[in-house]
């Protein structure tokens, strides 16, 4: 088995009618292990589903290389299909048929015999506590629902390499907690998944590793614990009154919350604050950054602001 | 005996888009029942009943039409309204087979149709070993072509009301301007010449021939079948190296 799941270099995707000068993404560089989760995070059209889309076989690329479990995707997407799966985003199942159909079909599809389709149905069905509307129509399912019958079709497959683009959109904590550890599950398998997502708190408790993508670029990348070295201010003080905003701007980064202050700091500086304001009294919490902190430095906006480009998963 | 992985996909797209649909809805049926009877209806009323042969040889061939124009606005709609290409495109199944298996999914809802039209045939008193084998024959190119000129019209399609758009376009140049239901000679000069563009004029020649209503000599029949093997032999072709299974 490659060590690598994926190695991209330079690659390169411009949309027929995009703007000129205007890639979806742009010379980016990204090497996904095998084995384990990797997670791409990003904001809308910063090009997260261009990649997943050009990884997957499904879209080419303009220009660079692409090896996809040790196969040159771009020339040869054929001998990398059998051996993965995929989630496209906004992707239902077939709305007229039955939630046990979704799954079985799928298998069958990708040559799975009756039996093993039927006994692999079960459990994904079970695991992703779908068993209680096995013969219900798609078409009478909640949206969330329909989008845990996607997951169920691709986490039942075999395959070395599941892409799995914003597979919990839409879905209610309880139902985003039961994919999360149906996704453990597949990584004590020893397959990889690529995983893209907007909740920050589920890249970081899932992902062995984590690019941050902008503009179509790979602009931080590494473990969730490596990135929060790798950002100024890794540490976050959260102030309920007691100091004028002039006071802690040497501290570092500071930005104002409701009844206080946030202030994200190096280590040492973020003990000085915290001990300074239970010496006044205040009410202080000090703590890691956690990922949406560390995007927010990083990209100076947060994950949930809208890029002006097309969306990344827009058809031209 | 065991299915190939394969056979299975095709196996499973036929009871996924036909079997389990029908089932739930048997008034798809009705479908693709619907237009070949319609013509042969007005051709009849209009002829004064001379065009029914024709009418007959014709609704066959339209029925294999619309499995085509049906199958182009079922993988618009699975591609770009569900992503069903893209989770398809990521998976063992391969272009050729995904379209065999829509194709003959799609003639599931065929079937009424080609059974009235086939009653109606034995009726005429047309049902023989050679007729029959050039039916066959043309049936199976005309549904080979019209179900690939679907599936490669779907990989363009970005909404799936541009397949309104085409559909009706689809029909009139290869069923009401080529001479389906009315014999080729019934056309001015000029509008024979057009209709040599179409294959299913190819088919409809054969077909009427083969029972009768205007024999052919052997090598125009002989040109025929080229033609017909030529037009569908060159979409395939086409279709392989332009359909846009992975997104240019």
């Amino acid at each position: 088995m490659p060590t690598a799941a994926i190695v991209a270099r330079q690659l390169r995707r411009v949309y027929p009618r995009a703007p000129p000068g205007v890639a979806a993404i742009d010379s980016l560089d990204l090497e996904v292990p095998s084995g384990g989760v990797y997670g791409l995070i990003g904001r809308n059209g910063a090009g997260k589903t261009t990649f997943v889309r050009i990884a997957a076989t499904q879209l080419k690329p303009t220009s660079g290389t692409l090896e996809v479990l040790g196969t040159d995707a771009v020339r040869t997407p054929e001998r990398v299909r059998p051996r993965i799966a995929c989630v496209p985003q906004e992707s239902r199942p077939l709305y007229f048929l039955t939630v046990e159909q979704a799954a079985r079909f799928n298998l069958q599809l990708r040559g799975f015999d009756r039996r093993e389709s039927r006994r692999r149905t079960t459990e994904v069905l079970e695991e992703l506590s779908l068993a209680d509307v096995r013969h219900r129509s798609i078409s009478r399912l909640s949206g969330g629902q329909r989008r845990r019958v996607m997951v169920a079709m691709i986490l039942a497959t075999d395959a070395e390499l599941l892409f799995l683009d914003e597979p919990t959109t839409g879905l209610d904590p309880l139902a985003r907690r039961e994919v999360w550890a149906a996704l453990r599950r597949v990584r004590r398998e020893a397959r990889t998944i690529l995983l893209t997502t907007h909740y920050l708190d589920e890249a970081e408790s899932l992902s062995d590793r984590l690019a941050l993508i902008e503009k179509g670029r790979v602009i931080l990348e590494g473990t969730p614990a490596e990135l929060r070295r790798r950002v100024a201010y890794p540490f976050r003080v959260t102030l309920r009154g007691g100091f004028a905003r002039e006071e802690l701007d040497s501290f570092g980064r500071v930005s104002s919350v409701e009844d206080g202050f946030l202030v994200f700091a190096q280590e040492p500086a973020a003990r000085e604050l915290a001990r300074l304001a239970l010496e006044r009294g205040v009410q202080v919490a000090l703590g890691p950054a956690d990922l949406e902190d560390i995007f927010l430095e990083v990209v100076g906006r947060p994950i949930d602001a809208e890029e002006n480009a097309p969306d990344d998963g827009e058809r031209p | 005996m065991t299915t190939s992985p394969r056979w299975r996909s095709v196996l499973t797209l036929i009871q996924l888009n036909g079997l389990v649909p029908i089932r739930a809805q048997p008034l798809y049926l009705v479908n693709l029942l619907a237009s070949p009877l319609s013509f042969l209806f007005f051709i009849t009323i209009a002829s004064q009943g001379r065009l029914l042969n024709y009418g007959v040889a014709g609704g066959m061939i339209l029925t294999m039409l619309s499995v085509g124009t049906g199958l182009q606005s079922d993988l618009t709609h699975y591609r770009h309204d569900l992503k069903f290409q893209d989770v398809i495109v990521a998976s063992p199944v391969t272009a050729p087979v995904y379209l065999i298996g829509m194709a003959l999914s799609e003639f599931v809802y065929s079937l009424p149709g080609m059974a009235v039209f086939l009653g109606l045939w034995v009726t005429m008193g047309w049902a023989n070993p050679a007729s029959a084998v050039v039916l066959f024959g043309a049936l199976v190119l005309v549904w080979a072509f019209a179900s690939t000129l679907g599936f490669t019209l779907a990989t363009y399609f970005e909404d799936v009301r541009e397949t309104f758009m085409f559909s009706p376009l689809i029909s009139l140049g290869l069923s009401v301007l080529p001479p389906v239901y009315y014999p080729l000679a019934a056309l001015p000069g000029w509008a024979q010449v057009v209709a040599r563009f179409s294959p299913t004029t190819y088919a409809a020649e054969l077909v009427q021939s083969a029972v009768g209503l205007a024999p052919l000599d052997a090598t125009t029949q002989l040109f025929a079948w080229l033609a017909l093997f030529g037009f569908t032999g060159g979409l395939l072709a086409l279709s392989a190296v332009r359909a846009r299974w992975r997104e240019p």
